[in-house]
């Protein structure tokens, strides 16, 4: 069972084939994902713009990611329930697209990016919560985030183009 | 042809990423205008914290978008969505200048009807000019 039977399945099973077939279902799909980039990336952008000491730069970085990341995770959940969606009824089209290849492999690095961030120079930011210069290591994984991100959403709009 | 599918692509996808971040600054200053998110700050110091960002993503779009429509238009011009879009993002803008610029400068630790309202119309216009534009596609 190759990960190629496993994407045509997807692709041959009656949900993915419901939604691919359904010019409304598929297309409202992707407008949520499309919109949901505002909710997900135009804030985590936000929290990476205040690490670079660019915005918001009399609040305490802490206080920008306790009040900002839980809205970052909302638009996450909504872009990885449709994006999921979008798979399914794609899938097998999917797994020989190039664009979207990339944009899994980015993805896969956005993920790790914060998770080192996290667990280490942002360990200290007690000690460097009020600056608007920032530890060089935090503004490097703002600059990362930011990068990421953008070649996510910039792949993503790539698919189209390789279908 | 070739290169000017993937230069309209490019153009495409910056036009996306102003939107984002566009969309993220407007978000958070009507979520404070709500008193849902960065309440230790007026709403007006929050706004012009995240001005730079928003005047910088809005410049992106509309040159972005200027350069989109170059490519065709008398296609958007008889696009029903692309008409929409324009009409949705005047209004947007207006009240964004107007009203809405005003509930933002008189806000306060409490959050009154007239924040709730600017907010609530605010986040309503964007939206639309958000859907109406990815309606351009489908039509």
């Amino acid at each position: 069972m190759t990960l190629l039977h496993i994407c045509q399945w997807l692709y041959d099973s009656a949900l993915g084939t419901s939604i691919r077939e359904s010019d409304l279902m598929f297309d409202l799909i992707e407008t949520a994902h499309v919109l949901g980039i505002t909710l997900m990336a135009g804030t985590i952008a936000i929290v990476d713009l205040r690490l670079l000491g660019l915005v918001l730069k009399k609040d305490e970085v802490s206080d920008v990611v306790a009040q900002v990341l839980p809205l970052t995770w909302a638009g996450f959940a909504l872009m990885v329930a449709t994006g999921a969606l979008l798979f399914w009824s794609e899938a097998a089209k999917m797994y020989f697209n190039p664009a979207f290849r990339l944009k899994l492999i980015l993805m896969a690095l956005a993920g790790v990016n914060p998770l080192i961030f996290h667990t280490t120079v942002y360990r200290s930011v007690g000690a460097w919560d009020a600056a608007v210069s920032t530890p060089v290591k935090s503004k490097a994984a703002a600059v990362l985030s930011l990068t990421l991100w953008g070649g996510i959403i910039v792949s993503g709009r790539a698919i189209a183009y390789f279908h | 042809m070739a290169a000017s599918k993937w230069a309209f692509a490019i153009v495409e996808m910056v036009h996306l990423l102003g939107l984002a971040s566009l969309g993220g600054t407007i978000l958070m200053v009507d979520l404070r205008l709500l008193g849902l998110r960065l309440r230790r700050r007026p709403a007006a110091e929050v706004a012009r914290e995240l001005s730079p960002l928003s005047w910088a993503s809005l410049t992106v779009l509309v040159i972005s978008g200027i350069l989109l429509v170059i490519d065709g238009p008398l296609r958007y011009y008889g696009n029903a969505a692309f008409r929409l879009k324009m009409l949705l993002l005047l209004a947007a803008v207006t009240f964004s200048f107007t009203l809405h610029r005003r509930a933002v400068r008189f806000s306060s630790e409490r959050v009154t009807a007239q924040a709730r309202v600017a907010a609530v119309v605010s986040l309503v216009l964007w939206l639309s000019v958000g859907l109406a534009g990815r309606a351009i596609g489908f039509l």
